[in-house]
């Protein structure tokens, strides 16, 4: 394997790719108990159009995430009795653009990972078993139904997206659940299960090398090509319908803002938008902002307000969320301020001090495995170093920020989303 | 781990540790968790980092913890058993992260000094608009809890089943309590909590213990302090039980079932109680999970979860309006099973090594660390934690079915939809 020092953060990362595609990296945690391991396809929600041997296939929405449950079945049972009789607590979950299976346990690490390997790469669906999911996601799309901050998010993205899938819930709906059979996950187990398509990532007190040993002992040899599939839709930052509001069981109204940017796209450049989009909110909006202090004094926002740059794979937007009463106060506060900052100009001094906080926030996330792992996974799929971020910063000019904020937040590129609490008859 | 006391009634637990980018402090000071004063105790906390007198406002105290590499300053309430605690947790990168030879650990304990005991005063008490303001936000915190339904559910069961004992109490105290404080009275209780409050402090870290305690003994050097005695932990108490329901616009019904049981972390056989909750409802291998929800497929999710400071174990699930009555028969089956010794070899092997294994990761991030010690130190935990593992070792099928037998129901909660 090949070892990187990253001194700034006192880290030492083994990286490797199979001959069978798989890559593979080891964050060496010496004195640690905890052992994590991530084994994640680059396969999500949103990837519903792909193509298999020559056949173009429209998968229902909400597959990838019932594969990911149908996936625990193995032809002796449910896998998790397996990992827990071996001390280790396995689960999964399914994002917009990756599945992740994982499992944490502090002995016998490396039985557990060959475990992991093997029911990941075993698909094993039954009429019978697919159709009783249908009870149990059935239940997790009520349950879903009943979480303001999941309405609220999805009426946003509603408004928004009119071809990027991000528009279409992780779970799908019951109709389209309805049509998934046991042919139709084989598909996709076969179009994006393959090593090539997946990454492997270990976080713990392990032997880096033991770690390869045992993912070509249980992963098959060969590689396969990449299954072609749809990964970008058309979208212009434009938004037609610029509000949206909807009745709840809340305390008091729960807004979402969102300002649609462009595509941040893979690689370095695209980190670079997200932090340099990140460090422009922070000035815009964070809790060292006069923006912030303003609002906060003024009782319109409290201490649930936040937001940042987010991702999904084709899409980038600037989000705001809290509880408020004044939602579209907080909406007009924001397009003034950043109007305001992009004539008076951001300091360099302030950036500095904003670079400073963000970094150590970073350094200190690092001791956190679960964020850690999620991020170095997240970061590869989009081609990226996670141990590289100290170096982005450094770059970072105060002129990237007011760019930022000029193209990013305006009036057009704005939808805001509000649930508000059920009306008394 | 160190452990000194610093003055009167104000202990200092220091672990060293130097495998962390971070280290961690808390206070706290230490209250019998009663109705009069829960609220004020979720409020000070809020206040004091509203500004001191050097920073005076929410900018200028983010200002002072980004030139300190980010490090946080949040508000800490607990409910420890029959206690509530109130205070502050500061969160640090570890100085040899620091550019330049900067150091982070001697300014922060500054900071929180400076927070503790020179806030932002007018006319010698705290602002009245930054009472009001903070006490609208716990009471908008308060309310949201309702916005998870999981969590209302818990909550109602709570509520309907503790009438007479402690843990009734919301964590957060009631609103009418936080509508009720005024500036004069939350300062009159800060200064009566610096002159008689336990304080406890916990630190984890690379610092040397001695530099920690030399360090944190100046917090309360100029304080003269008289101790007040806390009231005895208990488990749960003689409160009516009974069945309640009540009605929302939700799209699934949710179900809280509160059960009781003599055995706290205070008792001999509470390692076997864990082990119960692990092999009933403790995550994808215990029995209500296998049965309910991959069985009959009724459910999402269903668990239990088990309060060791006071005996009470609570299941919740998410289900169908019509699906209440053969869910609720079916938990009670399920423990009724475990209560006749149908306990599988794998069941009880799963759920001990997932327990050990969660005590074995404690040890591995700084705040699992101080959760762990500073709440099971209040709580008055029987065993340490070698103790404690030996013990979970120790038990038998038999021993769990013997618990088991000790779990009374108490009180059900159902919210279920507006038109059912």
């Amino acid at each position: 394997m090949i070892e990187k020092a990253y001194p700034r953060l006192g880290e030492r990362v083994f990286w490797e790719t199979l001959p069978n595609g798989l890559a593979v990296c080891v964050v060496p945690r010496p004195g640690f108990s905890k052992k994590l391991c991530y084994f994640t396809t680059d396969y999500g929600a949103i990837h519903t159009q792909f193509s298999l041997d020559g056949e173009n296939v429209i998968a229902p929405a909400g597959i990838a995430h019932y594969l990911e449950h149908k996936m625990f079945d193995m032809p002796g049972g449910e896998i998790s009795g397996c990992f827990a009789q071996l001390g280790a607590d396995v689960n999964a979950f399914t994002s917009y653009d990756m599945t992740a299976y994982y499992f944490t346990c502090t002995e016998r690490f490396d039985e557990a990972l060959g475990l992991l390997l093997d029911f990941v790469s075993t698909p094993y669906f039954t009429e019978e078993s697919v159709q009783k999911e249908q009870g149990i996601i059935g239940q997790e799309i009520e349950m879903n139904a009943d979480s303001p901050d999941t309405a609220v998010f999805e009426n946003l993205m509603g408004c928004m997206y009119q071809n990027h899938p991000i528009s279409v819930p992780i779970l799908g709906t019951r109709d389209s659940i309805a049509k998934i059979t046991p042919e139709i996950l084989h598909k996709c187990h076969r179009a994006f299960y393959a090593p090539n398509n997946m990454f492997l990532c270990v976080v713990g007190d392990v032997d880096p090398e033991a770690v390869c040993a045992i993912a070509r002992e249980h992963l098959p040899a060969e590689k396969t090509e990449k299954a072609p599939r749809v990964d970008t839709w058309a979208e212009d930052t434009k938004i037609e319908k610029h509000l949206v509001e909807a009745n709840m069981e809340v305390a008091m109204p729960i807004f979402q803002l969102g300002f649609k940017c462009p595509d941040p796209g893979k690689g370095e450049r695209a980190v670079r938008t997200e932090f340099v989009a990140d460090l422009a909110s922070e000035a815009l909006f964070g809790e060292s902002s006069d923006l912030y202090q303003r609002l906060y004094e003024e009782g319109i926002i409290d201490s649930s307000f936040g937001g940042g740059f987010e991702t999904v794979s084709g899409m980038g937007m600037l989000t705001v969320s809290g509880d408020s009463d004044y939602p579209e106060k907080v909406k007009e506060a924001l397009l003034a301020e950043a109007e305001k900052l992009c004539r008076e100009g951001i300091s360099e001094e302030r950036l500095l001090r904003m670079k400073r906080s963000a970094m150590g926030r970073r350094i200190r996330a690092l001791d956190s495995f679960n964020s850690l792992i999620f991020r170095i996974t997240a970061y590869y799929f989009t081609e990226f170093d996670y141990f590289e971020f100290p170096a982005i910063y450094e770059k970072i000019t105060p002129r990237e920020l007011t760019d930022f904020l000029r193209t990013a937040v305006r009036e057009e590129n704005c939808a805001l989303s509000v649930i508000y609490p059920v009306k008394d008859e | 781990m160190e452990e000194m006391t610093l003055g009167a009634g104000v202990q200092l637990r220091c672990f060293r540790d130097d495998r962390f980018k971070q280290g961690c402090l808390s206070i706290q000071f230490v209250r019998p968790m009663n109705k009069e004063e829960a609220a004020k105790n979720a409020l000070l906390p809020a206040v004091l980092l509203r500004g001191t007198e050097k920073s005076p406002d929410i900018g200028s105290i983010t200002a002072r913890l980004d030139d300190l590499y980010g490090a946080s300053v949040g508000p800490l309430v607990r409910r420890a058993g029959d206690w509530q605690t109130s205070g502050l947790f500061c969160g640090f990168i570890d100085d040899k992260y620091a550019l330049d030879g900067d150091e982070v650990f001697a300014p922060m304990v500054e900071f929180l000094r400076e927070i503790l005991f020179c806030p932002r005063l007018e006319k010698g008490i705290f602002p009245e608009s930054v009472v009001e303001s903070e006490k609208k936000n716990l009471i908008a915190t308060i309310e949201s809890r309702m916005n998870d339904k999981r969590t209302l559910a818990f909550d109602k069961l709570i509520v309907n089943m503790c009438k007479a004992d402690s843990f009734g109490i919301p964590r957060l105290g009631h609103k009418e309590d936080v509508a009720a404080i005024t500036a004069q009275s939350l300062y009159a209780h800060y200064e009566n909590l610096l002159k008689t409050a336990r304080v406890e402090l916990f630190y984890v870290g690379s610092q040397e213990p001695g530099v920690v305690g030399q360090k944190l003994k100046a917090l309360f050097a100029d304080t003269p302090r008289q101790v007040a005695a806390l009231p005895e932990q208990t488990p749960f108490g003689e409160d009516p039980g009974g069945s309640h329901q009540e009605k929302m616009e939700v799209s699934q019904g949710k179900l809280a079932m509160g059960f009781v049981t003599p055995i706290t972390l205070r008792h001999p056989k509470f390692a076997a109680m864990q082990l119960l909750n692990g092999i009933f409802g403790g995550g994808m291998t215990g029995k209500l999970f296998a049965k309910i929800r991959e069985e009959m497929s009724l459910c999402y999710d269903i668990g239990s979860s088990y309060y060791s400071s006071k005996g009470i174990l609570v299941v919740s699930a998410g289900i169908d309006f019509g699906a209440r009555d053969v869910v609720e028969k079916q938990v009670e089956m399920q423990l009724e099973a475990i209560c006749n010794g149908e306990i599988s070899a794998s069941e009880l092997e799963s759920a001990r090594q997932m327990l050990l294994s969660s005590l074995e990761s404690v040890h591995d991030t700084p705040g699992n660390i101080e959760g762990y010690y500073a709440v099971q130190g209040l709580t008055g935990m029987l065993f340490s934690r070698e103790e404690y593992k030996q013990a979970i070792l120790r038990c038998t099928a038999s021993d769990i079915s013997e618990v088991a037998k000790t779990l009374q129901k108490h009180t059900v909660f159902f919210l279920k939809g507006v038109q059912e």
